[in-house]
């Protein structure tokens, strides 16, 4: 009985944290971007790179906030863009590949060992899972 | 008048993707909490050994691979730099440990979050597990062959 309240307790709280300053702002400025031109013309300029990868350019906007800044982040900006089931899968192979670098890279670190290897390998593992995922799909 | 359609719908599907999102994190975290109480990552330690095996590593990764794989790099964290701090394990057998774990951790967690958005995930964390394990396995050949 502890451990649920603990857990609930700790949930919630990270619900919070996340949600409030993560998913929400994301989340809040991907849509309102909707309404204006600068999707479009972002979409036109990343559409060659992301093509490789099967997604519109557009997709590119989530998979380097979730690299960057975090998971959550690139949830919050996905969700309103509304991809499809392919896309959808292709976009988790990429950013559960590489996700909250700077973040869990200080992880890797403080348990000893050198990043840089690290984040080109995860960077590199993306790219092909997705192109892999956009091949069999 | 379509500013104020706009903003309730985002305001609507912006709570919904809250409330699905805070289902989900709270369940781990009870998950976590019950982990931490009935220490279930030193029971499930023989699951990840035929991998640390293969990899040949010391069998004292078990435990931050395990923490790392169920419960994430972040709330494993913990865990994962204690047992790299007790100084059993060699500074090649952390590098294999964060290389897979860069690749492939919280399979709980990140499986769920992405079910609920509709991504066909778990083939994907099946071929991010093959993934981890084949780069672990490839840089543990060519790291032996200078260790030699």
């Amino acid at each position: 009985m502890q451990i649920l309240s603990r857990g609930i307790r700790r949930g919630l709280n990270v619900t919070w944290e996340l949600g409030i300053k993560v998913v929400l702002p994301a989340y809040i400025v991907v849509s309102l971007l909707n309404y204006t031109p600068v999707i479009k013309w972002l979409s036109s300029l990343l559409e060659p790179m992301m093509h490789l990868i099967g997604l519109p350019g557009q997709a590119a906007l989530p998979l380097i906030l979730g690299a960057l800044v975090s998971f959550y982040a690139a949830i919050g900006a996905l969700v309103p863009m509304g991809f499809d089931a392919k896309e959808l899968t292709i976009i988790a192979a990429f950013v559960l590949c590489a996700h909250d670098i700077p973040i869990e890279s200080v992880i890797s670190k403080k348990s000893g060992s050198r990043v840089s290897s690290l984040i080109m390998i995860r960077l590199l593992a993306a790219v092909c899972l997705a192109m892999l995922v956009n091949y069999i799909l | 008048m379509s500013f104020i359609i706009v903003a309730t719908t985002i305001l609507k599907d912006s709570l919904l993707l809250f409330g699905q999102l805070a289902l989900i994190i709270t369940a781990v975290m009870i998950m976590v909490e019950f982990f931490q109480e009935y220490r279930i990552l030193d029971k499930l330690l023989a699951l990840t050994s035929p991998f640390t095996r293969l990899l040949g590593i010391s069998g004292e990764a078990d435990l931050p691979l395990m923490a790392g794989l169920l419960l994430g790099i972040g709330y494993g964290g913990a865990i994962i730099i204690d047992s790299t701090r007790q100084g059993k394990l060699s500074s090649y057998d952390i590098y294999l440990i964060n290389l897979f774990l860069v690749l492939c951790h919280s399979l709980i967690e990140d499986t769920l979050i992405w079910a609920a958005l509709g991504a066909m995930v778990i083939p994907i964390q099946i071929g991010r597990f093959i993934l981890a394990l084949g780069v672990c396995y490839l840089v543990s050949r060519f790291l032996s062959c200078f260790k030699k």
